[in-house]
């Protein structure tokens, strides 16, 4: 039976084993002057030890198909809105993006009744952009629109 | 200059109006923050780390300490009326406050847990006055040798602490340094990792990571369906315990004030370690141990005391060597090396100001807690009324901000998101994202170390046993792996295996 610490366990060593991989042309120097490659390549070795060691002994965790996905959905639904708030982030600047997001995570992901979720949207961003700007004289990010 | 003396300079500079005014926002957020689940101290420090750029070093940390300490105080009151533990640390209040919230004494403990948490806070401080200095003068001696055997401490400590296993939280702790070797090599000028990509140039950011491990994550791993909230409103009339109450708290305030700052020193999640394990000192104690569970009061003073005196400890290391003992305090660290003000021995000989004028702000923090935390504690309560539908996008949009605005990177945010996401994963399979942060932070000042170590040795590494102190610590260290590995072999259950069952749900601590 796969448990859930093979996985983790195979997944981070595989992750080590990539890390050697990718540092092929980083030197290691010798002992008397360790060279860029000496940190990153005993690290990774060590991750592939601890991997392994977690995967050997993963009799002692759950069995993987307990391990509830339940909440993925949502949670990959407001990371796509989150990914697609950062990718608009400089181009919009901040009053239009986040503007949007909070609106879109209330009303489309949440389902609440979209007047106060506009309100709310509205109201919060108008708030953070005055406190940041003349306050906390840090001024955000002003996009294509000019604020 | 003596040590009245220096006291008596951070006087001055921290009733300083505008001080006096950071003082008190970062204690009012930090209230907040406490008070609100899912968003913890990490997440409320580096979401307003950017807003104190235009601020002076002094203001800056003074703001962000109190969001940390004043969080300890605000998580009690979630804890007590809601039975949901605002900051972990205040898990195991959870258990009697909600007891005594449901016999009408909400108010009384309340109080208690304020004012447990100020002697707490204060003793705290007291201590860190006359240990800090002396800690930092004898660290002058510190070489690469010793700060690496002391990194390598820090972080083997940080493993056998921790209430996941060994293996594990090494593991993690490994990802964390490895993720700190991204970028250009200080000594040789190679890339590491960056595939071209001219912001990893300079290394993933610790904000980023931390914002994204704890903030992002736990939304992401929390569905607002989930969270219901039925809040016990507290009569404000009640707000004073009677003198029986007052009796049976005094001790357990004591004691959770020395066994919280002593646990706060030690590298970990200390806040966590030290409420759990002054529950269980206080249980063992009482007179009437089945009283615990319904309400008992040592039960809300002693872990309270404990959590806030950690907080305070967990300062120790930080402003006298210059180490974090966890992702908050790394971040505090961050904070201060943004500033230009490098933390290590040498802060309180070359910018006196800041060390006494943060040391005694915090005295004067813990008195604003008190005045906040009590008359106000309806405002407060009146915070969790928002429907969490409306207060993680918020949250979101802080996390963004907070990312974006320290080095105007959209990269950043991106690892923030990917950070989330790993964070959400990472819960998924019980493992402890505050190793990787620990590890991320040390990872440069530790490869240094080590490399200069081997260079001024000219190749021995041998160099690490010669030298008096790095062989005590390094000594320290395989003490530390032997009793690990003795508890292993034995296959029994230590006190930590009983710690990891209580935060998994089971609260009997013995």
């Amino acid at each position: 039976m796969i448990r859930a610490d093979h996985a983790v366990g195979g997944a981070l060593a595989a992750l080590g084993l990539l890390v050697l991989a990718l540092s092929g042309d980083l030197p290691i120097g010798t002992l008397s002057f360790p060279g860029a490659g000496m940190m990153p390549k005993l690290l990774a070795s060590l991750l592939v030890v601890f991997g392994l060691l977690i995967a050997v002994r993963a009799r002692e965790s759950a069995p993987l198909a307990d391990v509830s996905w339940q909440d993925l959905p949502h949670a990959m639904r407001v990371a796509a809105v989150t990914g697609v708030a950062i990718a608009f982030y400089q181009t919009l600047g901040f009053v239009v993006t986040m503007g949007l997001l909070l609106f879109v995570l209330i009303f489309g992901i949440e389902r609440r009744h979209p007047v106060p979720a506009a309100a709310f949207s509205a109201g919060v961003v108008a708030l953070t952009y005055v406190l940041f700007s003349i306050a906390l004289k840090t001024p955000l990010e002003p996009g294509l629109l000019g604020f | 200059m003596g040590t009245v003396e220096s006291l008596l300079l951070g006087f001055s500079v921290a009733l300083q109006p505008d001080v006096l005014w950071y003082a008190f926002l970062g204690c009012l957020v930090g209230t907040v923050v406490g008070v609100l689940p899912g968003i913890g101290p990490l997440s409320g420090i580096s979401i307003l780390l950017p807003a104190t750029f235009g601020l002076d070093t002094t203001k800056s940390v003074v703001m962000l300490a109190g969001i940390y300490y004043g969080s300890q105080y605000g998580g009690s009151t979630t804890a007590i009326l809601m039975r949901i533990p605002g900051e972990a640390s205040s898990v195991m209040t959870c258990i009697d406050g909600y007891a005594m919230a449901q016999k009408g004494r909400a108010g009384a403990a309340l109080c208690i847990a304020a004012v447990g948490s100020w002697v707490a806070g204060t003793f705290g401080v007291l201590m860190l006055t006359l240990i800090a200095p002396p800690l930092a003068a004898f660290a002058l001696r510190f070489g690469p040798p010793e700060y690496t055997a002391l990194l390598v401490l820090g972080l083997i400590f940080l493993a056998y602490m921790s209430s996941t296993s060994l293996p594990r939280t090494l593991l993690m702790a490994c990802l964390g340094l490895l993720l700190g070797t991204i970028g250009i090599d200080s000594m040789t000028g190679h890339f590491r990792y960056s595939f071209d990509i001219a912001e990893l140039g300079d290394g993933i950011g610790i904000v980023p990571v931390a914002v994204g491990l704890f903030g992002l994550g736990e939304i992401l791993a929390t569905p607002s369906a989930n969270v219901v909230r039925d809040v016990i409103a507290p009569k404000l009339a009640q707000l004073l315990p009677n003198i029986d109450e007052w009796r049976e708290a005094a001790m357990p305030i004591a004691r959770g004030s020395i066994l919280g700052f002593l646990v706060g020193l030690t590298p970990g999640s200390a806040h966590i370690i030290s409420s759990f394990l002054s529950y269980g000192v206080e249980r063992r104690l009482a007179k009437h141990p089945e009283e615990f569970g319904k309400g008992a009061v040592a039960g809300v003073a002693g872990p309270e005391s404990a959590n806030n005196a950690a907080s305070t400890g967990a300062f120790v290391p930080m402003l006298a060597l210059g180490l974090p003992t966890g992702p908050i305090t790394a971040v505090l660290l961050a904070a201060l090396m943004i500033h230009g003000v490098p933390p290590g021995p040498t802060l309180v000989n070359e910018h006196p100001d800041v060390f006494w004028g943060f040391v005694a702000s915090m005295y004067v923090g813990n008195l604003m807690l008190l005045a906040l935390n009590l008359p106000l504690v309806g405002v407060f309560v009146n915070v969790l009324r928002i429907p969490y539908a409306y207060l993680y996008p918020l949250v979101i949009m802080f996390c963004i901000i907070g990312v974006y605005e320290v080095n105007h990177s959209i990269v950043d945010v991106w690892i923030m998101l990917i950070m989330g996401l790993a964070g959400y994963l990472l819960r998924k399979f019980g493992l402890d994202p505050a190793p990787l942060v620990l590890g991320l932070v040390i990872s440069p000042t530790l490869e240094m170390s080590l490399r200069q170590s081997l260079i001024m040795s000219n190749g021995n590494w041998t160099i690490f046993f010669q030298r008096g102190i790095a062989l005590a610590l390094l000594a320290l260290c395989f003490a530390l792996l032997a009793l690990a590995a003795l508890s292993l072999r034995r296959g029994r259950k230590d006190w930590r295996s009983r710690l990891a069952e209580a935060e998994a749900g089971d609260c009997a601590v013995e």
